[in-house]
């Protein structure tokens, strides 16, 4: 009895994964921001029309902002290799099994589709830019002249976002050694926390953008178009801005995710309880609940309804908060979930 | 009896942080409510102009005051287990005077500092930032600062227990006095105010009808009348038991463990339990049960665990324990154990085991077995019960095996108590 | 708000610490941890020599953010942020009054906020863990400094009526 209980600290018998720090949080964090603005770009690009130079911002700005971070992610994924010179490698080859694999060449798809986004309608978002490099308008177009092209990004960006957004979640999934990843829901939360922080991105943006007293005028902003879609009434530039309804929406999709998370570990295995138990009395439970869920979700939810309702006036703050709880959530699953072990069975 | 909840062990100290952000956020809700979020309407209270910080205070205080009064009167809150900041006079007095100073120049206090950075006051930001710098100046100081910051120790002290006087007639003369400030301070405001106290329901102003907040007052002056003549909140004295199930669970053994069972315990690692010392420093210095935690019966006072928490006392040789056992029962703890023959029997038993003469085959595996348990715990087992030394064999300090079984549910240690602001 | 249904409000919330927890509110600690979590991350070193941070860093195994009062004062600004926006009270502004400059109404904060951490460190706690948490249960140093925190208030009011009058 007593052998068995001390040859689990030997590392042949229990590994010891290689430990992930911040840069993996901060990847999944901004991959997860990314894909989510790939979805609103693509959604816009295809209801696009013209002359709403609202939804020009989040075909544009949107996409150009993705490239960077999607950059800054990449980066910080590097730093965490371990061989940094042979990364090169995961492009030679492609494993159907492996998730790492899949990321990899989602993640060269993600340029492309987020650059021919931009461009599409760059000259009307930043017409000072395109005074000084004239070819832009060539391309924008050469792109804007063929519908079916035009249709083409437009689902390339909502395809590839939607594969990266489950690709973070599902990345965590698959490392069966720690319990608290093994669920399929991962996938959907992660996506769904990544379409949450880039609506409260963009909507961050135009608040600071845009004087006050156009802010309603916003009504028509981003996914007016899903709401279009689902609800097919026309548009009224007089409604709430749809971002932060999109926003809640999202966030609460999230909180429900996250609900069904945790009851899908509780009703589990031993191991994925006491996985759970880590963000439910556990060492994470404080960091889950307050960072994640209270300021994360539960406060942005409340500001933006009463904004939704015209109770207060459109600030930065709950975007902040959207943004900052999405990468807690990153953070804790990433330091939880290595916390998490399969038990030690004594006798 | 049942409150404190954390104190009572209804939830961990993980959970107690998300109840402390939840309470954050009353707590900031209502100061920003009360205007505390401006400067200026913080420091108008030291002019004269509008006395709402005194207010707002008093009313907070009087309203938890009396509310903590009745719940530990009715018996629902144990109030001895609620922190008291322990008393040094001199330089609580001093650092008083230099925070009155502070608030006057930087016109917030820590908690409104902070409503007022949250919502955008830059002033209450910078006051944030001289926080820090005056906190790195206290540290960097605190060396030749210790020695003041720690002189006229009085210990956790209230004011009826200093003065002797009731606890109930204090808050009644708590409600009294802050009654008869209020009515002070809206007269102070018609004086010298700048009219932005005026109007919204008060005291004094306006016509003579019960208004809500009249209401308000009229009832604490009434519970606090109450309170004067209710008697003591402190249950101490009012401890009732039931014996008859005591001397039924006494008689059928079931609040004893064997060694046997908590040798078996420690050596898996079941970490479920807290094991209690009894006997004096110098004995424990020499040798304790591994994992135990050194309690002299002197100092044992009912806040040194949760009351839900499951504690096996063991002493030299059992009736300091069974002593232990009874207290500790009395202060509403559920399930507290007694090692069953003390240290002795531990002695006898697990560190130095003996074999019976002439032993079956079966006790000689047992006996093995025994050994193994003995090594496990630094002991030494005797060969036969005839060669046994007449003296007790000598052990050093506690010896803990080399590779101590893992423990994975082992309670996490006990932080340094710091409660408190 | 009316400041009795304020201070009602208010004196609820210490209530149902004092309930829940068995232990009242506070701010000044939560400086203390963050600070000792600063300087323990930069120079580990002289934190742990110094034993007002090391009372803070305890012997190492739990961080002193996981800490009841950094909880809460993160909860007070939610809070705070809530009301704010609820009651449309979130500007970015400089609360002085109309004779001093805003500059020099940010160096007097600076100024107010070191001399306040200072005495509430004296005295082991602020207005939120000593006046109010003390005062409600009869803890005689808190009412002394109670008394101490409006003397000295009042006293020193006289001369910095330039900054509020």
């Amino acid at each position: 009895m007593i052998e068995f209980t001390t040859t689990r600290h030997n590392p042949m018998i229990d590994p010891a994964l290689h430990l992930w720090g911040w840069e993996v949080a901060v990847y999944l964090f901004l991959g997860g921001l990314v894909a989510g603005l790939m979805i609103i770009a693509g959604v816009r690009l295809l209801v696009m029309r013209p002359k709403e130079r609202q939804a020009l911002v989040c075909c544009t700005i949107g996409p150009l902002l993705g490239l960077v971070l999607l950059s800054l992610g990449m980066g910080a994924l590097f730093l965490d290799l371990e061989n940094k010179r042979h990364v090169w490698r995961l492009y030679l080859t492609f494993q159907a099994t492996s998730p790492m694999s899949w990321g990899s060449w989602i993640l060269l798809l993600v340029y492309p589709a987020l650059l021919a986004n931009a461009l599409t309608h760059l000259p009307e978002a930043i017409p000072a830019l395109t005074k000084r490099i004239p070819l832009l308008v060539t391309w924008s177009d050469f792109i804007l002249a063929r519908t079916r092209l035009v249709v083409a990004i437009g689902f390339s960006n909502l395809a590839v976002g939607a594969g990266l957004g489950i690709y973070t979640g599902v990345l965590l999934g698959t490392l069966s050694a720690h319990p608290l990843w093994n669920s399929s829901l991962l996938g959907p939360l992660f996506l769904f926390s990544g379409l949450s922080a880039a609506a409260a991105l963009l909507h961050g943006i135009l608040v600071l953008t845009l004087p006050d007293e156009e802010l309603p005028n916003f009504a028509d902003f981003l996914l007016s178009t899903l709401s279009r879609w689902s609800e097919s009434k026309p548009l009224d530039a007089r409604i709430a801005p749809t971002l932060a309804q999109a926003d809640n929406s999202f966030l609460t999709i999230e909180l429900m995710l996250l609900g069904l998370f945790l009851i899908g570990h509780l009703t589990s295995t031993e191991a994925a309880q006491q996985g759970a138990y880590l963000l439910l009395g556990g060492p994470y439970t404080a960091a889950f609940w307050v960072f994640v869920v209270g300021m994360g979700i539960a406060t942005p939810v409340l500001l933006q309804f009463l904004e939704l309702r015209h109770r207060i006036r459109h600030t930065l703050v709950p975007a902040v908060l959207v943004l900052l709880g999405s990468l807690s959530l990153r953070f804790v699953m990433v330091y939880a979930g290595q916390a998490s072990h399969w038990p030690i069975v004594l006798r | 009896m049942m409150a404190p909840f954390y104190k009572f062990g209804l939830f961990g100290e993980p959970a107690s942080l998300i109840v402390a952000f939840v309470t954050g956020i009353g707590f900031g809700f209502f100061l920003e409510r009360a205007g505390f979020g401006n400067a200026r309407i913080l420091a108008a209270q030291f002019y004269f102009r509008n006395l709402r910080v005194l207010k707002v205070m008093f009313t907070a205080i009087v309203t938890a005051m009396v509310g903590l009064y009745f719940l530990s009167r009715i018996g629902f809150v144990d109030l001895s287990l609620v922190y008291l900041v322990p008393t040094f006079l001199v330089p609580q007095v001093v650092g008083g005077i230099i925070l009155g100073v502070g608030f006057v120049i930087g016109g917030y206090c820590p908690g409104t500092s902070c409503v007022a950075a949250a919502t955008g006051r830059v002033d209450g930001m910078v006051y944030l930032l001289g926080m820090f710098a005056g906190l790195f100046g206290f540290a960097e100081a605190y060396p030749h600062l210790e020695g003041f910051a720690h002189s006229t120790a009085m210990g956790q002290i209230t004011l009826p227990r200093l003065f002797d006087i009731p606890y109930g007639l204090v808050v009644f003369a708590v409600v009294v006095m802050a009654l008869g400030a209020f009515v002070a301070a809206e007269w102070a405001e018609t004086k010298f105010g700048d009219g932005s106290a005026a109007g919204g329901d008060s005291l004094l102003g306006g016509p003579w009808k019960l208004t809500p907040v009249r209401r308000f007052a009229l009832v604490l002056g009434v519970l606090g009348l109450v309170a004067a003549v209710a008697g003591n909140p402190y249950r101490g004295s009012r401890v009732t038991m039931d014996t008859r199930e005591l001397a039924i669970e006494a008689g059928r053994g079931a609040d004893q463990v064997s060694s046997d069972q908590l040798a078996d315990w420690i050596v898996q690692g079941t970490a479920d339990f807290r094991l209690v010392d009894l006997r004096g420093e110098p004995k424990f210095a020499q040798y304790h049960i591994p994992s135990a935690q050194n309690v002299p019966l002197a100092s044992l006072s009912p806040d040194f665990a949760a009351r839900n928490e499951k504690i096996i006392l063991y002493s030299g040789d059992g009736v300091q324990a069974a002593q232990a056992w009874f207290i500790l029962k009395a202060s509403g703890f559920s399930s507290v154990y007694l090692l069953r023959g003390g240290m002795e029997e531990w002695r006898r038993s697990i560190l130095f085991p003996s074999e019976p003469k002439g032993a079956t085959p079966a006790e000689s595996i047992e006996f093995a077995r025994r050994c193994a348990v003995s090594k496990f715990f630094g002991g030494t087992p005797q060969a036969g019960a005839g060669t046994r030394a007449p003296e007790q064999p000598k052990l050093a300090a506690p010896v803990l095996p080399t590779a101590p079984p893992p423990q994975p549910s082992a309670a996490p240690k006990p932080k340094p108590k710091r409660e408190g602001c | 708000m009316n400041p009795y249904w304020a201070g009602f409000g208010l004196g609820l919330v210490l209530l149902a610490a004092f309930v829940v927890m068995g232990r009242g509110l506070g701010a000044s600690g939560a400086f203390g941890s963050v600070t000792a979590t600063v300087l323990g991350k930069v120079a580990p070193a002289h934190a742990a020599h110094n034993a007002f941070f090391a009372r803070y860093l305890g012997d190492g195994s739990a961080s002193p953010l996981k800490d009841w009062l950094v909880f809460e004062v993160l909860g007070v600004f939610v809070g705070g942020l809530i009301s704010g926006a609820l009651a449309n009270r979130l500007h970015v502004t400089v609360e002085k009054g109309p004779r001093i400059s805003a500059a020099g109404r940010l160096v007097l904060a600076f100024v107010g906020g070191a001399l306040m951490m200072i005495g509430a460190n004296f005295a082991l706690g602020c207005t939120s863990g000593q006046a109010l948490t003390g005062g409600a249960l009869l803890n005689v140093g808190s009412w002394a400094f109670m008394m101490c925190v409006f003397g000295g208030a009042y006293a020193f009011a006289w001369f910095m009526r330039r900054e509020w009058l």
